[in-house]
């Protein structure tokens, strides 16, 4: 065989594959197709618009450089490729665990990634999968708030839910939750230390420093709560991409 | 057969190339075995996170997430990259039979990918990685690394044009095609990532097809291009099946080009992507098995010369690693078994079986030939050649197996615990991570061996003596040719 045969043969098997499974899908998924709600099948109508909140794109920057993405993932697989709609609080929350709340669990699709440059879809699930981290903490605050007889609005709720991120970033291991196990790293580098002038901080963290001093976020620890905040993508999509839907709760919709 | 002056003409120009090359060749192999001390250093430290996140929990610099991307990044670009830039511009000056004349050019472009790359690495730790797996580094870093690339390689580009008239190597057909993906498939992805935005799941699928493409179609035709020589040359036997040899290129050319974007199974993209993925991905097994088969099938004809020789020790179990990896990308993208090992450690014992399993052994053995051969000094101990060589083989198989059986366990919990308690997946983990994190320190302990002796090596503080370093006491016939020419000037079928 010559060479020349052998470049054009070359070329072509790698330009093809190149082509057809980089090129063209790279381009193809910068502009998804809006999609609308159909009557009859949707309970809403107009264009899907996904919900977006928080400095996601900095916030994500943060994420990426300290390599959350080694042990999370950003993704809810269908059934046919994994069990992630089974668990209760992984896909959005299963009314096991929102009892008065609807069956909120649903696959990813194109839209949650929006506003980023990668999705940080992940390789290892060594913690949680994060796609739904904001539902499943709240269930979890207003459960606690159940079982202490505490009546809380929303508002508490979201602030709750905050101050624990920014607790589970200073130090994962310091809720007795996750004490013995977690190998979640601390990140106190994304905090600072102070001397209190004058009135202590709102954002204070509840850790044990020298007196006189407090603990408070950082400007990257700030913009990364901010993402995580966002990570709430249980929103109901048109039935025309949600190709699992779960069961209909009951029939009084028909 | 060749007359004798055809034969004195022969030895002079061999050893011609070999003395023209012998600071590059040099420079890749001992940069690259100390990138891999420290991609090992980082392995420990990353690995020993996992189950003691309290071990050097203060520095930023030594966050999990960030070393473990520093490990890899350094294992891949530091030491892999660099151990197959010295194989393949020895490998093709010899088949093209040019000395080397842009000796100073490959050094500087060596001195410029070490920077690039150590600037890439400290960048990662201090916090400024991208997050893209195997693409961590800052976007500064891929230009000068690819032009770094084009100028050490271009030239053996050139030495394959205007080689004599005649036999083209199978080695050289694997060699010249590594050289023409890796700065399209390279550089292509980069500048689809940091070029264009807003297309994040684009440019997932092409951060998971670099990946891939990285590992089978740079890593794995420099491999096996590499045992294509060495085995038949020093079995002094020519390959058990030619066709066999021409089968295993073009089907991986063709088929592999497709791998890569079965990592994002699951994930909103195109549906036939993930497929197309894990399709070629389980047809990986079949260069893998072929080159791997017919090259084992020439080895096995004379176990004896295989045993003695530390070229061919390391050569074969790097074949055998290449079948085993061919397998490994079978089992783990077939369906009903991705579901189960996609997000687990199963990608990490992947990455390793191929890096430091089946390239790295062919390395280690492409270096114990070439070596004595550049600095004409030999090897100055067998005993280090065996532990490098004992250590190695136990400490990988572990990690691999670790990691897989780990990944199969872990992945079982994962799918398996619908009470939401995450606990149970994620402390199946912890016995697998502690014992990674031993494997990596067995694996520091023989790349000291290796290390030290390279460098000595290089120092051309080896043995001058011309009877190679075999690793028996009492020294048989050479398996490098005529007793006391390591100049290998003939085969076996010349004497």
């Amino acid at each position: 065989m010559s060479f020349r045969l052998f470049a054009i043969g070359l070329t072509a098997s790698f330009g093809l594959a190149w082509l057809s499974v980089v090129v063209v899908p790279f381009f193809k998924l910068r502009t998804p197709s809006p999609i609308s709600f159909q009557e009859g099948f949707d309970e809403q109508e107009g264009i899907y618009h996904p919900k977006r909140a928080g400095r996601v794109a900095n916030g994500a920057a943060v994420y990426a450089e300290n390599g959350c993405y080694q042990c999370h993932t950003q993704v809810i697989r269908p059934t046919y490729a994994g069990m992630d709609l089974a668990r209760p609080d992984v896909g959005g929350l299963s009314p096991a665990v929102n009892p008065d709340g609807i069956d909120s669990r649903r696959e990813s699709n194109v839209f949650d990634y929006s506003g980023l440059d990668f999705a940080m879809i992940g390789t290892t699930r060594t913690g949680p999968d994060l796609m739904n981290l904001v539902p499943r903490l709240k269930a979890r605050v207003r459960q606690q708030a159940k079982d202490d007889g505490e009546e809380i609005s929303e508002g508490v709720v979201a602030g709750r839910v905050r101050d624990y991120l920014f607790q589970h970033l200073y130090n994962p291991r310091s809720f007795a939750r996750l004490e013995n196990w977690s190998s979640c790293p601390s990140m106190p580098f994304l905090f600072e230390e102070r001397e209190i002038k004058g009135q202590p901080s709102d954002d204070a963290l509840d850790v044990t420093v020298e007196a006189g001093h407090e603990v408070v976020p950082g400007d990257r620890a700030e913009a990364l709560v901010s993402y995580l905040l966002s990570l709430e993508h249980d929103d109901p999509v048109p039935a025309t991409m949600d190709y699992a839907p779960a069961a209909p709760a009951d029939d009084s919709q028909g | 057969m060749s007359t004798p002056s055809d034969n004195a003409f022969d030895v002079q120009l061999r050893s011609e190339i070999d003395r023209s090359l012998r600071h590059p060749v040099m420079f890749f192999f001992t940069s690259g075995a100390a990138w891999l001390a420290v991609a090992i250093l980082l392995g420990i430290i990353s690995s020993a996170k996992v189950h003691a996140p309290g071990f050097l929990d203060s520095c930023p610099w030594m966050t999990y997430g960030r070393v473990s991307a520093a490990h890899q990044t350094a294992l891949v670009y530091g030491w892999g990259c660099q151990a197959a830039f010295g194989m393949i511009i020895w490998l093709m000056s010899r088949l093209s039979r040019q000395t080397c004349r842009n000796v100073g050019t490959i050094l500087m472009a060596g001195h410029v990918w070490n920077f690039a790359l150590s600037l890439g690495v400290i960048g990662i730790l201090a916090g400024g990685g991208t997050g893209m797996p195997w693409m961590e580094m800052p976007s500064f870093a891929w230009i000068p690394l690819l032009l770094a690339y084009v100028a050490i390689t271009i030239w053996s580009m050139v030495q394959f044009k205007v080689r004599p008239e005649g036999h083209t190597y199978i080695s050289q057909w694997y060699l010249m095609a590594a050289l023409i993906w890796f700065p399209w498939f390279f550089g292509s992805a980069h500048l689809l990532v940091h070029g264009f935005s807003g297309s994040p799941l684009g440019a997932a699928g092409v951060n998971a097809w670099f990946h891939s493409a990285m590992l089978l179609l740079f890593f794995a035709p420099v491999g096996i291009g590499m045992a294509y020589y060495l085995v038949p040359k020093v079995m002094g036997r020519p390959v058990y099946n030619y066709a066999l040899s021409l089968i295993g290129f073009w089907s991986l050319a063709i088929i592999v080009p497709w791998a890569g974007m079965q990592k994002l199974t699951g994930a909103p993209v195109p549906n036939f992507l993930p497929y197309l993925g894990a399709f070629a991905a389980i047809l990986f097994a079949v260069p893998a098995a072929v080159a791997g088969i017919n090259l084992l099938k020439t080895a096995a004809a004379d176990m004896e010369t295989v045993n003695h020789s530390p070229t061919l020790r390391f050569t074969v179990w790097g074949l055998v690693f290449l079948l085993a990896f061919g397998f490994a990308s079978l089992v783990l993208n077939s369906p009903g078994i991705t579901q189960v090992t996609q997000f687990t450690i199963a990608g990490y014992g992947f990455d390793i079986l191929g890096v430091y399993g089946f390239f790295s052994f062919i390395a280690f053995g492409a270096i114990y030939f070439i070596v004595p051969r550049i600095t004409r000094r030999e090897w100055l101990s067998r005993r280090l050649i065996k532990w490098h060589f004992f250590v190695s083989i136990y400490a990988v198989m572990a990690i691999v197996v670790v990691t897989l059986f780990g990944a199969l366990m872990q992945g079982i919990a994962q799918e398996g615990t619908y009470d939401g308690l995450w606990y149970n997946a994620a402390s199946t983990v912890f016995p697998y991570a502690v014992l990674t994190t031993i494997a990596w320190c067995f694996l520091l302990i023989s790349n000291f061996f290796f290390f030290i002796h390279l460098t000595l090596m290089w120092l051309r503080l080896g043995r001058r003596s011309s009877h190679p370093t075999l690793l028996v006491h009492h020294e048989p016939e050479s398996p490098h040719g005529p007793e006391g020419d390591i100049d290998n000037t003939g085969t076996a079928s010349a004497h």
